[in-house]
């Protein structure tokens, strides 16, 4: 617990670092998109004062990343609707580079980039009129916060994630509590399979077959057996890794057990200098971290080796429920359980002014939308 | 065969091969990936299994160069125009990925005591089958730059002009397939079998649906 006076201390500069970042929001003409960048930038320095306040993390993190999830289809659909009528991208749109680029697609384009020199994704390069999220902006943009929170992107910035989280807080107590360890694995060998995929047929894989979140975003139009395929494929993952299995497990199980992008990031984590770090003092082998972690990032094993294991995504769910505070925020080459509450605001600054810059205005643009769609011009 | 023709064929079916070679290698990286991640650890070991894997798709090749010699530029016409033969191989190599995936056959598979996963399946003695099944089944899965070869070697009126561009167009590639046998540098786990194992299971499960979907489509064709 911190004083008002620090926490308030605290927030400062998160608040300016905000105050910088809805500055267009709040420059655009019209009163709802004013309202819609006011309200989201205080927020999201509402929830980070909270989080200096009262040294949680995961539930004030929790409420922002499940707002962007949330919200962010609702943006996104009536973006597409005003577009072009429809959530499907005919093929001839998606030929001629109007696709926005998912960060999903990043793993995928490696090998057939590194091997003959093309991308396979039908976007552009550069931004366009028509398409403003193009590769090389969202690139940057991906490598830029990966830099900073490594598999943190995770619990942070990916507005997909949110989706699940809402639906496993619903829950009161998990229904499936018995998960094999192994489940772990299946992120990793999707990842191999779409990326050696995606090199062999020259299309981006996941995005064309696998990703749950086309059902609630943008999927190609259905006009044969192999479009109609495709789409049952995208409402059965999503209906069952999205939305009920994290009901009934409380897990976040698209993240944990089959996002390639997810594995992805796992290898950031091993460049990134934050980390979660267990203090073999305290440790009294309870239990009770393993049970928090959404995405079985914490093992008897891990434990005993002093930390998380490399698909931990920082969201502080086990440092928050462990009742010794064994479970402590860690910066890499210092002594662990030395001033771990500066590691955690350190990493705190980092990874919510990503989510500030990135959600955040997903969040506003969403929040304008709903505010049109209510109070119509 | 002169042979001034005999060094027209070798030359541009090598020259084929090199060029086309890094599509060929991401052709076949679905299956020979996962394969040689689940081998034991070491670059030899993984030289002779990738040795034999290549061996059975040369036979593929040389194969598929005598059908193409025997019905002219009707077989990779076919196979460029109708879905059921492309359907077949993906079946094929369905079966044949699920087989070595559940743990038939044993030789030369990593069996780490960790994981239940790797350990399903009868134990059996030691034997090549899964390098040259999957080696055979590769051969004849028909990517671009195998079916250009297949028309060029159609066009050429000698069995033996057809089966020598298709060998040395084999070779071409094969330059591209030698580094894979650095994966036998990667240090082994029952972690990465695993993953190596499910990762086959999924590309079952591709081949399978791309089969399936081809061969409906063709249904609906008529």
């Amino acid at each position: 617990m911190c004083g008002v006076g620090r926490s308030i201390l605290f927030t400062l500069p998160m608040a300016l670092w905000t105050l910088l970042m809805f500055t267009p929001g709040l420059l655009k003409p019209g009163r709802v998109e004013h309202a819609a960048a006011a309200l989201t930038a205080a927020f999201t320095v509402g929830l980070f004062f909270c989080m200096i306040r009262t040294g949680q993390t995961y539930r004030w993190r929790r409420i922002f990343f499940v707002a962007l999830g949330w919200l962010f289809p609702v943006g996104f659909i009536a973006a597409l609707i005003g577009l072009r009528g429809s959530m499907s991208i005919p093929l001839e749109r998606m030929v001629s580079g109007d696709t926005p680029f998912c960060f999903m697609v990043t793993p995928m384009l490696i090998i057939p980039a590194a091997l003959t020199r093309t991308v396979v994704f039908p976007g552009s390069i550069l931004p366009t009129p028509s398409n403003p999220h193009s590769i090389a902006a969202m690139i940057g943009l991906w490598l830029a916060m990966t830099l900073v929170l490594g598999k943190a992107w995770c619990a942070y910035g990916c507005f997909f994630g949110g989706i699940e989280e809402g639906f496993a807080a619903m829950a009161k107590r998990p229904r499936l509590r018995k998960l094999d360890e192994r489940l772990r694995l299946i992120p990793w060998a999707v990842l191999l399979a779409v990326v050696l995929l995606s090199a062999a047929i020259f299309e981006p894989v996941y995005c064309m077959w696998l990703c749950p979140f086309k059902a609630v975003t943008e999927f190609p139009a259905v006009r044969d057996l192999q479009t109609a395929i495709q789409f049952g494929v995208f409402v059965l993952l999503f209906a069952g890794l999205v939305v009920v299995l994290p009901f009934l497990t409380k897990k976040r199980t698209q993240c944990g057990f089959f996002c390639p992008f997810g594995a992805f990031q796992s290898l950031f984590n091993k460049i990134n200098i934050f980390e979660i770090r267990f203090d073999h003092n305290k440790c009294t082998d309870c239990g009770v971290c393993r049970a928090s972690c959404p995405t079985m990032a914490i093992t008897a094993e891990s434990v005993g080796q002093g930390q998380a294991l490399m698909n931990c995504m920082k969201c502080g769910a086990c440092v928050d429920s462990c009742r010794k505070g064994a479970a402590v925020w860690h910066i890499k080459g210092t002594a662990v359980g030395l001033r771990p509450e500066r590691a955690r605001l350190l990493f705190l600054y980092g990874a919510w002014a990503m989510a500030t810059m990135f959600g955040g205005s997903v969040i506003a643009n969403s929040l304008a939308t709903m505010i049109h769609f209510v109070l119509p011009r | 065969m002169t042979s001034g023709l005999h060094w027209q064929v070798v030359t541009e079916a090598l020259l084929l091969g090199l060029a086309t070679g890094p599509v060929c290698l991401a052709t076949c990286g679905p299956v020979v990936a996962p394969w040689m991640l689940a081998q034991p650890r070491g670059v030899a070991r993984q030289l002779c299994q990738l040795g034999l894997f290549l061996a059975a798709r040369l036979a593929g090749y040389l194969l598929f160069a005598v059908a193409a010699w025997l019905a002219g530029e009707a077989v990779p016409q076919a196979w460029q125009t109708r879905g059921w033969p492309t359907a077949l191989v993906d079946l094929l190599l369905a079966a044949a990925m699920l087989a070595w995936a559940l743990g038939w056959p044993r030789s030369g598979s990593a069996q780490p005591q960790e994981s239940k996963l790797v350990q399903i399946g009868a134990p059996q003695p030691g034997r090549p089958a899964a390098a040259l099944v999957l080696g055979f089944c590769t051969g004849i899965n028909f990517c671009p730059p195998f079916l250009a070869a297949g028309v060029r070697a159609a066009a050429w009126n000698h069995l033996g002009a057809a089966l020598v561009f298709f060998l040395t167009f084999f070779l071409g590639t094969v330059v591209w397939f030698v580094p894979m046998a650095a994966l036998g540098l990667v240090r082994r786990s029952a972690a990465l079998v695993a993953v190596a194992r499910i990762t086959a299971l999924l590309m079952v499960l591709w081949y399978a649906g791309m089969g399936v979907v081809l061969l409906a489509g063709e249904g609906f064709r008529g």
